[in-house]
C-alpha cells in the first residue's frame, strides 16, 4: 500500500503539467487535424472493407451434398411403406389435392405428389404434380405433368461441405423469401427500414428509454442494417467502441447498397443459432434446421418462430425452451396483425398451432456423416479447396436414402441384440454398392450411425480373415488345366517353414481336419488347412496377382499367412474387392458423385461410369456358384433365415485370430454389402462371421429390392457330372458323382464306367433300393 | 483430370466407326432374316421392351444431337439403373464415349455390352468393331486387329 502511495505522488505532478498544455488553442487545431486525417482514414478503411465483406460474403456458400433422386416409373420396385417413408424424410406435407410444392395426399394405394423441381446435368425436373399408384411392392402406374411416365423426386440435400469454416448457409434469393416473413421482420426488427439511412434515431431513442428504465443494457435500438453489420464484421460484445464503429459502418453500407440489396443479405446472415460447432446462419438454413423444410414452403406460425428467435435465439430457442419461444412466436404474430400482414382470424388459427419443429438430429441434413466425408475425400481429390469453398456447388452423390436407413438398421438392430447399450464396445461398418455401376449407396462407420468421428468403413484396416479365400480359388481357377471345383485338396496339418521364424501351422476353426475334400466344399465350409495347402499349390504370387486384380492396392507381403486373410483391409477396400466377383470380372471404381453443378445448376463435372474387364468370366461364374453355395448350404447360411431361396445371393464369411473381425461379403446381382464387426481396439470380440456379420448383411438385403444372380452358365461353362475323385467325368446318379460348373480345359476326358455310359439314373434308383435292403 | 478429359472430348470430332445394320438412333428397328429363329434381333425397343428405359434412350440421342454430351451421358446412366443387364444401353454409352473422347471407358463399356449380348452375330460383330475401335484409339493396334478379327468371324459365320 505504501509503496503505490509514494509512485501516485510524482504521476499526479506531470498530469498537472499536461494539463496546462491541453489549453493551448494551437494544440487543440492539431489535435483535430489529426483526428479528422485519422477519421478520414478510419472511415475510409472502414469503406474498403464494408464494400469487400459484403461483396464477397453473400457468395461463400457451401457446397451442398444430395442424395440421389429418387427415380419414379412403372415398375419400380417400391412399397408404399417407403414411398410414404421418402416422402416424410424429404418433409413433404400431407395436404388435400398436394396444393403447393412439397405436397402430397394419399388416398389408399393413389398418391398425388407436388414435387418441388431441380436442376441437374440433364436439365433436371420441373415442380409438377404426379399422379402415381402403387401395388404389390411396385408402382404399377405414373402419370407426370405432361404425360409422361417418368419422373423424379428433387434429389434430398445430405449435407454440405466447407472447406474450413464450420459456417453453413442455404442462400434464399429475396424474391423467394415468403413476404409475409419480411413483414414480420420490419415489424418487430426495424420499423423505419425503408426510411432511415443505416441509424434509425427514433429507434435509438426508444432504446435509450428502455435502457434507462431497466437500469442497463437491455436494447440495442439497432437497425437491421447494423445488425448485419455487427453480424458481418464485429463481435458480439456490446461495447461502446463497437458501437461507435457499428454506426459509420451501417451509413456507409446503406450508401452503397439499395435497401433490398441489404434486406436480402440481412436474411440470409442472421444468427440463428448453434447445432454443435455448426452455427446456423439465415433464414434458409433456420427453416432447414428447426422445420427441416425449404423457408419457402413455412406456414405463419413458423415463419414468425423464425423471426421471434432473432431477439435471442439461445434465449428462445424452441427446442429447448419451447414455451419461451411460443410466447415469442405468438407476440411476432400479433405484432404482424397489427401490422395488417395477418387476418383476424388467421392471427386466431396460427396462435393455436404448437411449434412444430423437427426434433434435432432428425434431418436427413447431417444424418449421413460417414457418407459425407466419402464424399468430402472424392472430391478433396478432385477440387482443390477454394473452389469447393467459394462457388456454393451442387454436389449430386450416389446415396440411396432407403439403402443407407436399411443399412444403419441392420447393423444397429443387430449390435443392439449382441451388445445391449454397447457396453462390450461392439461396433461395426456397413458398405452397399450398385455393383454394375460401381455407385456407392451406403456407408455405414458406427452402431450410432449419425456419431461423427472414426470412420470405420473408410479407416478400419482390419484382417480380412476368410474374405481372402475366394480370390485363392479364383487364382486356381484361373488355371483350369489345374483345378476346377471337383478337384481333391487335403485338409490335414500342414507346416510351411519360415525364414527366421517359427514354422507356419494353420489350424481350422473347429480344431478339426477332415480330410479330402473338393475345392467347392473347402470354400463352402471354409476350411482352413485346405485352403492353405491349395494356396501354397497354387503358389503366393499367383494369388498376390489375383489379389490386385481385383482391385486390392495395398501392399502384399509373400507370407503364407495372406492365404488365410492376415492382410488387412477396409470394409470399402473390401467392395472394391468383392465388385469384380460381382459382376463377372468387370472392375469398376467405386463413386460417391455422379455430377458436380455451379450455385445456377449449370454442369461443371461429371463422373462418368467407367468400366475394364480385368478377369475372364468363365472362372468368375465358376466361383460364384461356389460362393451362392456358402449362402445356401455353407458358413453363410444363416442369410436365409431372413432372405428367400429364391433370391440367389453369393458371398463369404471371414472371421480373424481369436474372434476380433467378423466379416461378410456378398451380392445380389444388383446390390453388393461388405459388413464388419469388432472392437475399435482390436481386442478380441467373441463375434465370426457367421455369428456377428452374416445376420447383419442378411437383414440388410432382404429390406431392399434384390435381383437374383444369373444362373445362366456363359458360353465355355457347363454342368459336369464328375466322380469322386474330381479326375474323372460321371454322369447322373452314378456313386458318389456331383455336378459342377466347369470350364473346357477343366473337363477329364476319361470318364469313369458308370460314366461312359452317359450316367445310369436308373442304376442310382438301383443301387438306392440295393442299399435300402443290404 | 475430369474436366481434361471432359474439354479433350469437346475437341474429339465424333465419329461413327462402328458400321453394321444397327444405326445410331434407339427408334431404329432391324428387321432380321426370316429362318432364322434362334437368332434375336436387337435394337433398343427388342432389348428394353415396354421398359421406361427407352424414353430415357430417346431423350439422350436427342442431347446427343445437340452436342450436349454431358445430358446424353446421364441420361444413359439413368436408363442403365433400370435396366442393368442391357446391352443395348452399354452400347450406347459405349458409343458416347468415343465420341467424348474417351476411349479407354468406351472398350470396357463395349466388352460389357457383349457380354451381355443376347445371341445375334451381326449385332455382336458390331461391338467387337467398337472395341476395335477403342484399341485403336488408345493405341493398342495389336487389340485392335483381335477385334476386328472377332467381328469378320461373326459377320461369316451370318453371310
Amino acid at each position: 500500500m505504501a509503496k503505490k502511495a509514494k509512485r501516485a505522488a510524482p504521476r499526479r505532478r506531470k498530469k498537472k503539467a499536461s494539463a496546462r498544455r491541453w489549453i493551448s488553442g494551437r494544440f487543440l487545431a492539431k489535435v483535430l487535424a489529426v483526428g479528422l486525417v485519422a477519421m478520414a482514414a478510419g472511415l475510409i478503411y472502414l469503406d474498403a472493407l464494408v464494400q469487400e465483406r459484403f461483396d464477397s460474403h453473400v457468395w461463400q456458400l457451401p457446397a451442398r451434398v444430395y442424395a440421389r433422386p429418387v427415380e419414379l416409373y412403372p415398375g419400380r420396385v417400391l412399397s408404399r411403406a417407403d414411398m410414404l417413408k421418402m416422402l416424410e424424410l424429404m418433409r413433404y406435407r400431407q395436404a388435400p389435392g398436394a396444393p403447393t410444392p412439397g405436397s402430397y395426399s394419399v388416398n389408399g394405394n393413389q398418391l398425388i405428389i407436388h414435387t418441388r423441381g431441380f436442376r441437374d446435368s440433364d436439365g433436371g425436373e420441373p415442380s409438377q404434380r404426379l399422379n402415381l399408384r402403387l401395388g404389390g411392392g411396385e408402382i404399377t402406374a405414373l402419370q407426370a405433368g405432361q404425360g409422361g411416365s417418368l419422373a423424379r423426386l428433387e434429389p434430398m440435400q445430405i449435407g454440405s461441405i466447407h472447406p474450413g469454416h464450420s459456417e453453413d448457409r442455404v442462400y434464399v434469393p429475396l424474391d423467394r423469401v415468403p413476404p409475409l416473413m419480411v413483414k414480420m421482420l420490419l415489424a418487430t426488427e426495424d420499423q423505419d427500414f425503408y426510411e432511415h439511412h443505416g441509424v434509425s434515431l427514433r429507434g435509438l431513442a426508444r432504446a435509450m428509454v428502455a435502457n434507462i428504465k431497466a437500469g442497463r443494457l437491455v436494447q440495442g435500438g439497432s437497425t437491421l442494417t447494423q445488425q448485419l453489420v455487427k453480424n458481418f464484421w464485429l463481435t458480439q460484445d456490446r461495447t461502446l467502441l463497437r458501437k461507435l464503429v457499428e454506426l459509420p459502418m451501417a451509413v456507409l453500407l446503406e450508401l452503397h447498397y439499395s435497401k433490398d440489396q441489404i434486406l436480402e443479405a440481412y436474411i440470409n446472415e442472421v444468427y440463428l443459432g448453434q447445432d454443435g460447432s455448426r452455427s446456423i446462419h439465415g433464414m434458409g438454413l433456420g427453416a432447414q434446421f428447426y422445420f427441416g423444410r425449404p423457408l419457402e414452403e413455412l406456414e405463419p406460425h413458423q415463419l414468425a418462430t423464425l423471426v421471434g428467435l432473432l431477439k435471442g435465439p439461445s434465449w428462445y430457442d424452441p427446442r429447448r425452451r419451447p414455451e419461451r419461444s411460443l410466447k415469442r412466436r405468438n407476440t411476432v404474430l400479433q405484432v404482424a396483425r397489427q401490422q395488417g400482414a395477418l387476418s383476424e382470424e388467421e392471427l386466431h388459427r396460427f396462435s393455436k398451432r404448437g411449434l412444430e419443429v423437427v426434433p434435432r438430429g432428425e434431418s436427413p441434413l447431417y444424418a449421413f456423416p460417414a457418407f459425407i466425408d466419402l464424399v468430402r475425400r472424392q472430391l478433396a481429390r478432385d477440387y482443390p479447396p477454394e473452389v469447393l469453398g467459394v462457388d456454393g456447388l451442387r454436389i449430386h452423390s450416389t446415396l440411396d436414402v432407403l439403402a443407407q436407413l436399411a443399412a444403419e438398421k441392420a447393423l444397429r438392430d443387430h449390435l443392439e441384440s449382441k451388445d445391449p447399450g454397447g457396453k462390450n464396445h461392439l461396433n461395426g461398418a456397413v458398405v452397399v454398392v450398385a455393383p454394375t455401376q460401381g455407385d456407392v449407396l451406403a456407408v455405414v462407420s458406427n452402431r450410432r450411425s449419425r456419431e461423427h468421428g472414426f470412420n470405420r468403413a473408410l479407416d478400419a484396416v482390419r484382417p480380412i480373415g476368410s474374405l481372402v479365400k475366394p480370390a485363392v480359388v479364383l487364382a486356381a481357377l484361373e488355371q483350369p488345366k489345374k483345378y476346377s471345383l471337383a478337384t481333391i485338396v487335403n485338409d490335414e496339418p500342414l507346416s510351411v517353414p519360415l525364414r527366421n521364424n517359427e514354422p507356419w501351422q494353420p489350424k481350422n476353426f473347429d480344431n478339426k481336419s477332415l480330410g479330402p475334400m473338393p475345392i467347392h466344399d473347402v470354400l463352402v465350409r471354409s476350411r482352413n488347412q485346405a485352403l492353405a495347402r491349395l494356396g501354397m499349390d497354387v503358389g503366393l504370387n499367383k494369388v498376390a496377382e489375383t489379389l490386385k486384380t481385383l482391385g486390392v492396392q495395398r501392399d502384399i507381403s509373400l507370407y503364407p499367412s495372406i492365404l488365410l486373410g492376415s492382410l488387412g483391409l477396409t470394409p470399402f477396400e473390401v467392395a472394391m474387392m468383392y465388385q469384380p466377383l460381382a459382376t463377372g470380372g468387370f472392375s469398376t471404381p467405386l463413386r460417391s458423385i455422379t455430377d458436380v453443378l455451379d450455385k445456377d445448376g449449370q454442369p461443371i463435372a461429371r463422373y462418368p461410369i467407367t468400366t475394364e474387364e480385368v478377369l475372364p468370366q468363365e472362372p468368375v461364374f465358376v466361383l460364384q456358384q461356389a460362393m451362392q453355395d456358402v449362402v445356401d448350404q455353407g458358413t453363410g447360411r444363416g442369410v436365409r433365415a431372413k432372405l428367400p431361396a429364391s433370391v440367389k445371393v453369393a458371398g463369404k464369411t471371414g472371421t480373424s485370430d481369436n474372434f476380433r473381425d467378423a466379416w461378410f461379403a456378398g451380392f445380389s446381382a444388383n446390390h453388393l454389402a461388405v459388413v464388419w464387426v469388432g472392437r475399435d481396439d482390436n481386442s478380441p470380440a467373441g463375434v465370426s462371421g457367421s455369428s456377428g456379420a452374416v445376420p447383419v448383411w442378411a437383414q440388410l438385403m432382404a429390406s431392399l429390392p434384390q435381383r437374383s444372380l444369373s444362373q445362366k452358365p456363359p458360353a465355355g461353362v457347363e454342368w459336369v457330372w464328375m466322380d469322386p475323385s474330381g479326375t474323372l467325368v460321371s454322369g447322373e446318379g452314378c456313386d458318389g458323382a456331383r455336378r459342377y460348373p466347369m470350364l473346357p480345359a477343366s473337363i477329364p476326358e476319361e470318364a469313369d464306367r458308370c460314366g461312359s455310359r452317359g450316367g445310369d439314373k436308373k442304376k442310382g434308383v438301383l443301387q438306392w433300393f440295393k442299399g435300402w435292403f443290404d | 483430370m475430369l474436366l481434361a478429359a471432359m474439354l479433350a472430348g469437346c475437341a474429339t470430332t465424333p465419329t461413327t466407326g462402328t458400321g453394321g445394320g444397327y444405326g445410331s438412333s434407339s427408334s431404329s428397328s432391324s428387321s432380321m432374316p426370316s429362318g432364322e429363329p434362334r437368332q434375336q434381333p436387337v435394337d433398343a425397343r427388342a432389348d428394353l421392351q415396354g421398359s421406361p428405359a427407352l424414353a430415357l434412350l430417346d431423350r439422350a440421342e436427342g442431347a446427343r444431337n445437340q452436342g450436349n454430351m454431358s445430358a446424353a451421358g446421364r441420361y444413359l446412366e439413368r436408363a442403365l439403373n433400370m435396366e442393368p443387364d442391357s446391352s443395348w444401353v452399354y452400347r450406347q454409352l459405349a458409343r458416347l464415349r468415343l465420341e467424348e473422347g474417351d476411349a479407354h471407358s468406351a472398350e470396357g463399356l463395349a466388352l460389357r455390352a457383349l457380354r451381355l449380348a443376347p445371341y445375334n452375330p451381326g449385332y455382336q460383330a458390331e461391338l467387337w468393331e467398337l472395341v476395335a475401335t477403342a484399341r485403336e484409339r488408345q493405341g493398342d493396334e495389336e487389340g485392335a486387329r483381335d477385334a476386328r478379327k472377332r467381328a469378320q468371324e461373326l459377320r461369316r459365320g451370318t453371310a
